[in-house]
C-alpha cells in the first residue's frame, strides 16, 4: 500500500476519531480528554518515543495506554487512542489529536487556541483571553489550555499559524540573544 | 722527354744483349790453331817453295814465324772479329726494326695504359680528395650548426629553467603568504568562535541563574499578575504574530 502524504493521514484519523467520539454522543468529553492526553505526551517524550517505537510490540504500546486512560478517561477516549496506537501511528498521535479538535471546533465555527502557561489558567481568565482574542483578531476561540512548566512565566497563545508569545521564557531567551 | 729517354735505354739494351748473344758463337766458330798453322804452312810453301826455302830466307823465316805466331796469339776479349759484327748487327738491326715495329708500340701501349692509369688513379684520388674535403666541409658546417642548435637549446633550457625556477619560487611564495593568510584568518576564526562560544556559555550561565531565580521567585501573585497583563495586552492589540 503507498504511503499517503502525512497530512491526509492525519486528517484521515482525526475524521475517524471525530467520527467516534460523535457516535459515543460525547464529543466534549472525548475531545477533552483527548487534549489532556496529548498534553501529557508533549510533556513527556519517552512517552511519545515510546508509543511510536515499532521495535515495542503493539500489545505492550496498548498495555502502556490502557494503563494510562484505563478507568481515568471514557472508554471511547481510551479505544480511541488505542485504535491508533495499534496502526502503528503512535508517534503521530500528538497531531491527530490536535487535528481532531481543530476539525471538530471548525464545526462550531471557531478555531482552537491553544495557551501553554506555567501555572493552570482560571475559568475567568479563559473567558478574558477568549474575549481579548476576539477583539483584537475578530476571531471566535475555543480555548485549549495546557500546563508548560517551560514558559517559566505569562503565556503563549497559537491560533493556527498565529504565535502570541508573552512568556517570561522568550524573553529570558531574548536576553541570551541579546548577550550571546 | 722521359719517355723518350726510358724508350731509347731500353732499345740499346735490347740490342747490346743481341749483340753478345751473337757474338759469343761467332769468336767460338772461328779456324783453330792447327788449321791456322796448317794455312801459314801452306801460304809459305807457296810463297817460298818449300819450308827449307823459308827456313834459309831470315827475311820469310822471320814473317812466317810471326805468322805462326799470329795463329797461337788469342783473339781480342772484346773486339769480335768482323764477320760476327757484321751477322751481330745485322740480326741486331733485324731485332731492333721488329722490337721498334712490334715491342715499342706495345710496350709504348702498356706505358700509355699504366699512364693512364695512373692518371685515372690520380683524378680519382683527386676527385675522391675534392669528395673528401667537401664532405669535411659539410660535416664541418653541420657540426657548427649543430653546435650552434645545441647552444641554442641550451639557452633556451637555461632560460626554461629560469623561468621555471622563479615561477616556482612565486609560487611557493605565494602558496606561503596564502597560508599565512588562512593561517591569520584561522586564528581569527577560532579566537572569534572562542569569544562567541564563551559569550554563549556565559549568557548561558547567566540565564539559567536568571531562569532559576525568576522561577523561584514567581509565586501564584506574579503568575496571575503576568497572565493578566498578558491578556490585556493582547486585547489592546492587533493580532500580528508576534505578542509581548
Amino acid at each position: 500500500m503507498a504511503d499517503q502524504p502525512v497530512s491526509d493521514r492525519i486528517g484521515g484519523y482525526a475524521d475517524a476519531v471525530l467520527a467516534v467520539a460523535r457516535a459515543e454522543g460525547a464529543q466534549a468529553e472525548v475531545e477533552s480528554e483527548l487534549a489532556r492526553f496529548a498534553e501529557a505526551l508533549r510533556s513527556s517524550d519517552e512517552l511519545q518515543s515510546t508509543l511510536a517505537d515499532s521495535v515495542i510490540d503493539v500489545e505492550r504500546r496498548l498495555q502502556i495506554t490502557e494503563d494510562l486512560l484505563g478507568g481515568k478517561a471514557l472508554p471511547a477516549t481510551a479505544a480511541l487512542v488505542s485504535l491508533v496506537v495499534g496502526a502503528g501511528r503512535g508517534g503521530e498521535l500528538v497531531e491527530i489529536i490536535d487535528a481532531a479538535i481543530d476539525r471538530a471546533a471548525a464545526g462550531r465555527n471557531r478555531r482552537v487556541a491553544r495557551v501553554r502557561s506555567a501555572v493552570e489558567l482560571t475559568g475567568e481568565q479563559r473567558s478574558r483571553l477568549v474575549e481579548a482574542i476576539k477583539a483584537s483578531a475578530g476571531l471566535d476561540v475555543e480555548i485549549q489550555a495546557i500546563v508548560d512548566p517551560s514558559v517559566v512565566g505569562g503565556v503563549v497563545t497559537e491560533i493556527g499559524d498565529d504565535v502570541i508569545d508573552g512568556s517570561v521564557r522568550s524573553r529570558l531567551q531574548q536576553m541570551r540573544s541579546g548577550l550571546g | 722527354m722521359a719517355r723518350k729517354t726510358l724508350r731509347l735505354f731500353a732499345a740499346l739494351s735490347v740490342a747490346s744483349a743481341v749483340l753478345l748473344a751473337a757474338a759469343g758463337p761467332a769468336w767460338a766458330a772461328g779456324e783453330t790453331i792447327g788449321g791456322c798453322v796448317i794455312a801459314q804452312v801452306h801460304y809459305a810453301e807457296e810463297e817460298y817453295g818449300s819450308l827449307s826455302a823459308v827456313e834459309a830466307d831470315e827475311k820469310a823465316f822471320k814473317s812466317f814465324e810471326e805468322d805462326l805466331e799470329g795463329c797461337v796469339e788469342a783473339p781480342s776479349p772484346i773486339l769480335p772479329e768482323l764477320d760476327e759484327i757484321i751477322w751481330g748487327g745485322l740480326a741486331f738491326l733485324i731485332l731492333f726494326a721488329f722490337m721498334w715495329w712490334k715491342g715499342f708500340p706495345a710496350v709504348k701501349r702498356a706505358m700509355d695504359a699504366r699512364s693512364e692509369k695512373i692518371r685515372a688513379d690520380l683524378d680519382a684520388a683527386d676527385s675522391a680528395k675534392a669528395d673528401a674535403m667537401r664532405t669535411k666541409s659539410e660535416y664541418e658546417a653541420q657540426l657548427a650548426d649543430a653546435k650552434t642548435a645545441a647552444a641554442a637549446i641550451i639557452d633556451e633550457a637555461r632560460g626554461q629553467a629560469d623561468q621555471l625556477r622563479q615561477d616556482l619560487q612565486a609560487r611557493a611564495e605565494a602558496d606561503i603568504a596564502e597560508q599565512r593568510t588562512r593561517a591569520a584568518a584561522d586564528i581569527e576564526s577560532s579566537r572569534r568562535q572562542a569569544i562567541d562560544d564563551l559569550r554563549t556559555e556565559v549568557a548561558a550561565i547567566a540565564v539559567g541563574a536568571a531562569e532559576r531565580v525568576v522561577g523561584a521567585s514567581l509565586d501564584a501573585d506574579v503568575h496571575r499578575s503576568l497572565i493578566d497583563g498578558y491578556i490585556d495586552d493582547v486585547a489592546g492589540s492587533g493580532s500580528n504574530g508576534d505578542g509581548s
